[in-house]
């Protein structure tokens, strides 16, 4: 199990410096240049109707962000049948593409293809310790953390997830070291049992199963981040495994969770499905307050039948 | 030595410029040091050995309307046309947009037409083309794949940008060239092509074999494919046999399938075979005499009938020339806005259709500037260069324009970029060069990483069709040292 370093009396800094660097729009920065990725990214969805569907109107975030350690050389959404696609930006800043389908039809292909460049925004050797817990009230005035430490539509903070949080965070003064404390506990107290869960299901179902996927994972890590008052979102995206060292979430789209460190650089990611911190081979798609805002596909339609099916398949490569 | 009198004369060149003066490019760097200490004789025995390679293979094209030997050797130029990765990514990332907005466009004109409906795509256009296939509206493929297999051309402008010249959606040839020419050039420069890490072109024949295998009808997992060739008299049949024995499949001439009752079968030494997948090397109007042209004798009657009933897959699919008509083929980047929401990564050369009114008025009284293309030929027949054509060859292509203005475009004479191919003289000069890369269209779209790049041979010439004259050079695409690690 790795244990990241552990923060030092000279890492701590005054509540003034830490909101001086806020003003000056989280200058701080760590990151390791040295570390460069070029992902080429397949993911395609099916879904397949027993009887004809028609009038479809559909939403699809699949397009991976932009951001300093994030460049997106080539994008490409296809969708049969073929039809007219529109893009446009929703409130959390993710690309979203939207399309109808008018026709008749048995089958709906949505592929998305993208070349990504990835370096890493942590520095493994300095983590961003330092941003004291005391200093998290500053947080809801921020205008793009309050939401993510507000209940959203499957994360509410119940008692017992607040016992497990602040049990998860021990001894720590720390809002990194806390956020770290928390992710070990997801990782070690929930089983990872695909098909535990549906998509559908809370934080605070999962809680109590004490199972699920990066989803759920995701969701029951936020809660525990927002009940101690650490802003938290939801990501999704794609994690490439380098060593084929069976990390979950290869197979298919991954999520993961980012926490606020004020002052210390803003947003960073956590993976407690895997108990990592995110490097170089995360590669986001869209982030929100919880599953709700980012799902990769989402629509209405009628007719379809019974009897749907659904396909997906995802590949993450090194570019050559 | 080889590069003592090189001139660029003002031409963008593929090798030198580096930083606006006259050193040879980084990417060059290696192809410099090798041949600038070449002497005439080592030149001389290496191009000797690479043209005795391709006699020996027997790697020939056929040149029609020429009475004297119409068998030749494909002209091969032993200096290498190096692409670095970043403009590569460029190349590769704008043919995947293209093909795929292709695609989708000849999904929607053959069902639900909704481009025309919202007014971006003239139907007149699409009617009017030459190769579009009314007969065929609402009829499914399998995934929906109409081209499997382009060759776009791409040529390279005097600030070196790649422009798109056209789009060969039908039956593209040229591959096997690729392929031999590197497996010639590896021979012939083997320490060279080690060090200079360039990405291998041998795994198309599998990759074009894994596409066609991707169409198979009802998702039949291990279906049978074959080539089908008009023949030996066909100008690509090397490639074809060339294709066929890589892909370790049958080639075939029409007159060995069989279609009976919707099924098309291969007769052989063992009795009928269904046959599920064709990768015809054959235009549309000579597939089958009872639907289209009733005097082709290459064809396979009762064909067309197994692909209506989707028993047979044809690669590419019948119709799809609508797509690389040269009208529509001005509409590609509005079909790449409509159907992608996107900019073309790769731009169009300018066109102007004879068929609106007011480019037609431009087109005959600027000719003399201008080249002029009929829509629906290929090879470099059916055009003329304005400043290099005969008074008597303009007022014929005046005539021509006026008589069937759908059947005419013109472009501004693109001033192609140079590169320095070895001449009789034994000393390199400049010589205008496209390049043709190969798209697969099947689980995923695949680039071949290069292509066939087509050299005008005679001096000035911005013509490169092997038909015309032309000859090609190996293209090496270098792995990026990042992507490696």
């Amino acid at each position: 199990m790795p244990t990241p370093p552990s923060p030092s009396n000279s890492d701590a800094s005054s509540l003034a410096e830490i909101l001086a660097a806020v003003e000056q729009g989280e200058s701080i920065v760590h990151g390791s240049p040295d570390r460069q990725q070029i992902f080429r990214i397949f993911h395609r969805t099916v879904y397949t109707y027993g009887e004809k569907a028609r009038r479809s109107t559909n939403e699809v975030r699949l397009t991976p962000k932009e951001n300093p350690w994030q460049k997106v050389t080539f994008f490409l959404l296809t969708i049969r049948p073929a039809t007219h696609v529109k893009q446009f930006r929703d409130l959390h800043g993710n690309n979203v593409h939207h399309f109808e389908i008018t026709e008749n039809h048995s089958r709906l292909v949505i592929e998305a293809q993208s070349i990504v460049r990835k370096t890493c925004k942590v520095d493994f050797e300095a983590f961003p310790y330092g941003s004291p817990m005391d200093a998290l009230r500053e947080c809801r005035r921020i205008d793009h953390c309050h939401e993510f430490l507000e209940p959203s539509h499957f994360i509410e903070v119940t008692p017992d997830i607040w016992r497990a949080a602040v049990d998860a965070r021990g001894l720590s003064e720390d809002v990194f070291q806390t956020a770290y404390n928390i992710m070990t506990f997801v990782y070690k107290r929930f089983g990872y049992v695909p098909g535990a869960t549906h998509v559908g299901t809370s934080a605070m179902e999962a809680f109590k199963a004490k199972s699920g996927v990066c989803q759920d994972f995701a969701h029951v890590m936020i809660a525990m981040c927002r009940a101690l008052g650490i802003p938290a979102r939801y990501v999704s995206g794609y994690l490439f495994d380098p060593a084929h060292d069976d990390l979950r979430g290869t197979q298919a789209s991954h999520a993961w969770v980012e926490i606020f460190v004020l002052g210390r650089g803003g947003w960073f990611g956590l993976d407690p499905t895997n108990n990592k911190v995110v490097d170089e081979h995360y590669v986001s798609v869209a982030t929100g307050r919880d599953y709700n805002d980012v799902s990769p596909a989402r629509g209405t339609f009628f007719g379809g039948g019974a009897h749907r099916t659904l396909d997906v398949t995802v590949s993450v490569d090194r570019a050559e | 030595m080889l590069f003592d009198s090189y001139k660029t004369d003002g031409f963008f060149d593929e090798m030198f410029g580096n930083g606006g003066g006259d050193a040879p490019r980084d990417h060059y760097g290696q192809i410099w040091d090798r041949f600038s200490v070449m002497n005439d004789e080592e030149l001389q025995g290496k191009k000797g050995a690479l043209d005795r390679s391709f006699l020996v293979n027997g790697i020939t094209f056929t040149v029609y309307s020429d009475n004297a030997g119409t068998e030749r050797i494909f002209p091969f130029d032993p200096i290498p046309r190096i692409i670095p990765p970043s403009e590569w990514e460029t190349v590769e990332t704008g043919l995947i947009q293209r093909i795929t907005a292709l695609n989708l466009f000849l999904y929607d004109v053959y069902h639900e037409a909704k481009i025309v409906k919202d007014g971006i795509v003239p139907m007149d256009i699409i009617e009017s083309a030459e190769h579009y296939r009314p007969e065929f509206k609402g009829l499914n493929l399998p995934n929906d794949v109409y081209i499997h297999i382009c060759g776009t051309d791409l040529v390279r402008d005097d600030k070196g940008d790649y422009l798109v010249l056209e789009d060969n959606g039908r039956c593209p040839s040229g591959v096997s060239y690729v392929l031999e020419n590197r497996a010639a050039m590896k021979r012939t420069f083997p320490r060279l092509y080690g060090n200079m890490n360039v990405r291998p072109v041998d795994d198309y024949p599998l990759q074009l074999l894994q596409t066609m295998r991707y169409v198979a009808p009802h998702g039949k997992t291990d279906p049978v494919c074959v080539v089908l060739t008009p023949g030996v008299y066909n100008s690509a049949y090397f490639e074809h046999t060339f294709l066929a024995r890589q892909m370790g499949i049958e080639l075939v001439e029409g007159r060995d399938l069989v279609a009976v009752d919707g099924h098309v079968y291969m007769r052989t030494t063992k009795g009928l075979v269904h046959v599920d997948v064709i990768y015809r090397r054959l235009d549309d109007d000579f597939l089958d005499p009872t639907v289209f042209r009733k005097d082709s004798m290459l064809g396979v009657p009762g064909i067309v009938e197994a692909y209506r009933r989707g028993n047979v897959a044809l690669c590419n699919a019948i119709g799809a020339g609508v797509a690389d008509d040269k009208v529509t083929y001005a509409y590609v980047p509005d079909m790449i806005r409509y159907y992608l929401d996107q900019d073309p990564i790769l731009n169009n050369v300018p066109t102007y259709l004879a068929w609106r009114e007011e480019d037609r008025k431009y087109i005959l009284e600027n000719m003399e500037s201008l080249v002029v293309k009929a829509a629906n030929e290929s090879g470099g027949y059916g055009m003329i260069i304005g400043p290099k054509a005969t008074k008597e060859e303009i007022a014929t292509f005046r005539e021509r324009v006026k008589a069937t203005p759908r059947n005419y475009i013109a472009q501004p004479v693109v001033s192609l970029s140079r590169h320095p191919t070895v001449c009789e003289n034994g000393k390199a000069e400049g010589r205008h060069v496209d390049l043709r890369p190969f798209v697969l269209y099947g689980d995923r779209v695949r680039v071949l990483p290069g292509g066939l790049t087509r050299v005008a041979l005679r001096k000035g010439s911005l013509v490169v069709n092997s038909s015309q004259g032309g000859g090609s050079k190996d293209t090496w695409v270098l792995r990026s040292s990042l992507g490696e690690s």
